[in-house]
């Protein structure tokens, strides 16, 4: 699947497993580690993008009454798996290059891949954060 | 918690939060191993008080807590 994406696409995605999804201590890469490492693509500080997650890490443990403490990070982390959202915002990435009419995915096909979701935690965070899903796709 | 005082979250609430305890429970999970493999529990020892197999939770950590 990698073949056709670029050396800025791959390192998003390399980014996205080994940088975002590790230092959070997650088991599996989504689509919000996809988001994290694309935040200079979509222009949207990174520290803002951490914010809206914990954020929305928050509200959603409060809708079902379970309200969440600061707990310590492992120090010792795993090689996380891809998940299944970051496997569908890459699937859509390919997509949307092939609708475009790209040969080559690049970093903006995978933004819009990763902001396409209406559901889930990426469209949650940003309109948590008050950042315009669809106005920030429409900008790459 | 609301889900037992009568007021239900919305589906796309409870939803979110499903995917949310299962990331809460992963790292409190990795947090409280690590901690008590450094306390010098067992593998057998561990895994009856997560309650699972020893080869589930060996499998789990063994190679995450070996690499550092």
């Amino acid at each position: 699947m990698f073949e056709r994406f670029t050396k800025t696409a791959r390192e998003v995605v390399l980014q996205a497993i080994n940088v975002e999804a590790a230092a959070l201590g997650a088991r599996t890469v989504e689509a919000e580690h996809l988001l994290l490492a694309l935040s200079q693509t979509i222009g949207v500080e990174h520290d803002t993008l951490i914010k809206a997650l914990e954020a929305e890490t928050a509200a959603s443990l409060n809708a079902v009454g379970v309200s969440l403490r600061p707990h310590p990070s492992p120090s010792q982390t795993r090689q996380p798996r891809m998940g299944a959202s970051a496997k569908i915002a890459l699937h859509r990435a390919l997509e949307m290059a092939l609708a475009r009419g790209d040969r080559e995915i690049r970093a903006e096909h995978v933004a819009l891949g990763v902001l396409a979701a209406d559901v889930g935690t990426v469209p949650r965070a940003l309109a948590i954060a008050g950042l315009d899903r669809e106005g920030l796709a429409a900008k790459l | 918690m609301s889900a037992l005082d009568g007021t239900q979250p919305k589906p796309e609430d409870a939803l979110a939060a499903v995917g949310a305890l299962r990331r809460l429970a992963d790292r409190v999970e990795d947090d409280a191993v690590e901690r008590a493999l450094a306390d010098g529990w067992t593998w057998l020892r561990i895994a009856e008080a997560l309650g699972v197999t020893k080869q589930a939770v060996h499998q789990k950590h063994a190679k995450r807590l070996k690499e550092k």
